[in-house]
């Protein structure tokens, strides 16, 4: 199912929900909306399946304008970040309630309820109350509702916030499965980039009720639009240093790099903490960083170091792990031609190539 | 290093000293009850004896009195309290159920799709039951007249509904405002009308409110004396009226007779307390535990 969104505004009160906001969505893709929280990523799901009514704008779907449309009647499902589950009901009564509505017959309802419990591993806790069963289960249950209908399109407003990190892992790689065995248009919302980057086939960032870019999570990390999608986008986040463009050189307060005569003036460059390594030797070395904090993650390290009163955080790996300690002098390289180039007052990336040295 | 051990508390249990205290509470709150329901089978001497008796031979000859009295020819005459707990049980059972479906009706279309004002018409409907009951009798007695519903059922089951109405609304709606409106969304989505949402979503999750607010009305209702004094005619009279009226005579109170129709009078409402206590509990905490 192919799901456009056209300039869509929505007020609550004074508070701009969304404000024109527009995408696409094309039949069977894995399409997350990636926003921090207020930034009207719930009002969209909710108008995309008409509990909401957009103020203006237009909902489509394949080609059909469905603003108006009543909820009963639309092809899609919805899993809420509460889960919303039927709390009087048992699991199976929860999964069985979309088809009742349906009219669908009963037989034809058992058999489906069956197949839905094995597909998410629920059909020990079938007879149970809902409110009996763990978070996970739950979630599952929401799912399994959810997709029972077998919809067109599956609505996801932050559905693994409410689960624990050890799960939310294991459901990630379970939505992606899901996605790819029923091959359902998905729209997902949620504030995590890590969600968004792993599962996503395409990412809308929204930011203030709109949609402020739409890319790959590869093109979003490697050449974000802007210094907020920047820092949405990419764990450790990414470094942004002040600098100033002098003509030739570009100085970065610990570093000065050649440039062309385009970057003048006050300019921010990001750079990404796996960009930074530890030079071979002091003297090969760009810049010393000083330790302040180490954050081991087994084979990955996450390294803050201080250097001529800029902040910067390091990502080392391999036989790197371990060997900083706080208060150690590191010496450091980067790779200029990775940097990304905004400019401070916009906030928008420079396109810039940098000048090879 | 001396810890006072007797400080600390095991939540979960508690001991003797605890329930021993606990115990002769409720025996005072309790004994009033307990007294009366003595009386009921005590002899008129028995009841009237100073020192108050614990031990005596017990009788039924009240509960008897209660429906039949001795006529002076030796024959046993029907006193009307069949008639009267029937009218109590009719008149109670009928304005409580009739002021829960409005009252919930009510209460839901406050709670889910709120008025301009919605909290000044909320409180206009509190209004009513802040005048004293003496205040109001009047002018609706006057009504009751005019109209010609004194006396009969329907003119005193609507009086008990309106006087219902307003707390079951307040209630009602508290327990709506603390579901999860995500859930109603949710039934839409499955294809739900609102109808469907009211009937099999909304309303089976508040059923412990609606019977917490049944009991409470049942209770208010079931003891309601001075409306039902003036407006009931003696084909209608209900019990509190009935008793009332056996106070008094030639011979003072006959505090066994009495103490046997409340005895009687308190079953149904022990009962219904009784049966709905589970969802009581959990309607009269409702709300004050997330889940």
């Amino acid at each position: 199912m192919k799901l456009s969104c056209r300039s869509l505004e929505k007020s609550f009160g004074r508070v701009k929900a969304l404000d024109g906001l527009s995408f696409d969505v094309p039949e069977g893709a894995f399409f997350a909306l990636l926003g921090p929280s207020a930034a009207g990523k719930t009002t969209c799901l909710r108008t995309i399946c008409g509990l909401d009514r957009p103020d203006r704008g237009t909902v489509s779907v394949d080609g059909e304008d469905v603003t108006q449309a009543p909820v009963q009647g639309r092809d899609l499902a919805m899993v809420f970040q509460s889960f919303a589950l039927y709390p009087h009901l048992s699991t199976e009564q929860n999964l069985a309630y979309p088809l009742r509505e349906a009219g669908l017959p009963s037989a034809e309802i058992k058999s489906r309820v069956g197949e839905m419990g094995e597909l998410l591993r629920i059909s020990h806790a079938l007879g149970r109350k809902t409110t009996q069963l763990s978070g996970g289960e739950q979630q599952r249950v929401a799912i399994g509702r959810a997709l029972i209908r077998r919809p067109k399109l599956l609505l996801l407003d932050e559905p693994l916030t409410n689960l624990d990190a050890k799960l939310r892992d294991e459901m990630r790689a379970e939505f992606k499965r899901l996605h790819r065995d029923l091959g359902i248009t998905m729209v997902y919302a949620t504030p995590d980039q890590l969600e968004a980057m792993t599962m996503a086939d395409t990412i809308g960032v929204l930011q203030n009720g709109q949609i402020t870019e739409i890319g790959t999570p590869d093109a979003l990390y490697a050449t974000p639009g802007s210094i907020g999608v920047a820092r949405l986008v990419g764990s450790p986040p990414i470094n942004l240093i002040e600098a100033t463009g002098t003509g030739a050189e570009l100085d970065l307060g610990f570093a000065k790099i050649p440039s062309d005569h385009r970057a003048q003036g006050a300019l921010t460059l990001g750079l990404r903490p796996f960009d930074i390594q530890v030079a071979d030797t002091a003297k090969t070395a760009l810049l010393q960083g000083r330790v302040i904090v180490t954050e081991p993650l087994g084979d990955l390290e996450i390294v803050d170091v201080e250097t001529s009163g800029n902040e910067l955080k390091v990502a080392l790996r391999g036989a790197q792990v371990g060997q900083a300690k706080p208060g150690d002098l590191l010496p450091l390289n980067f790779d200029a031609n990775r940097l990304l180039y905004f400019d401070t007052k916009t906030g928008l990336r420079l396109d810039m190539s940098p000048v090879q040295n | 290093m001396a810890y006072r051990k007797a400080a600390f508390r095991k939540p979960g249990q508690a001991g003797w000293l605890y329930s021993l205290v606990t115990g002769v509470i409720a025996l005072i709150y309790f004994f009033p009850v307990l007294w009366m329901i003595l009386t009921a089978f005590k002899t008129r001497s028995d009841a009237l004896a100073i020192p108050p008796k614990l031990f005596f031979t017990p009788t039924l000859d009240n509960f008897k009195s209660v429906f039949f009295r001795d006529t002076q020819a030796g024959d046993a005459v029907a006193t009307g309290f069949v008639q009267y707990f029937v009218n109590s049980a009719f008149i109670g059972g009928s304005s409580v159920i009739l002021a829960l479906i409005i009252g919930t009706l009510a209460a839901y279309a406050f709670s889910r799709y709120p008025l301009k004002g919605n909290d000044t018409y909320m409180f206009i409907i509190l209004t009513t039951r802040m005048l004293p009951p003496i205040v109001v009798i009047i002018p609706i007695f006057l009504m009751f007249r005019v109209t010609g519903l004194s006396g009969s059922y329907i003119g005193i089951i609507l009086l008990y509904t309106a006087f219902n109405l307003p707390f079951s609304i307040w209630m009602m709606k508290s327990f709506f405002d603390d579901l999860n409106p995500e859930i109603e969304d949710s039934a839409r989505l499955d294809g739900s009308n609102d109808w469907k949402v009211f009937f099999r979503i909304c309303l089976p999750q508040v059923l412990a409110g609606l019977a917490a607010t049944a009991v409470f009305a049942l209770i208010l209702t079931w003891n309601e004396f001075l409306f039902a004094l003036l407006l009931t005619g003696s084909d209608t009279r209900t019990v509190p009226v009935a008793m009332a009226n056996t106070i008094g005579g030639e011979i003072g109170v006959d505090w066994g007779l009495l103490s046997a129709i409340v005895s009687l009078f308190l079953i149904p409402v022990f009962i219904v307390t009784f049966v709905l206590q589970k969802q009581l509990l959990r309607g009269v905490t409702f709300g004050t535990i997330r889940k």
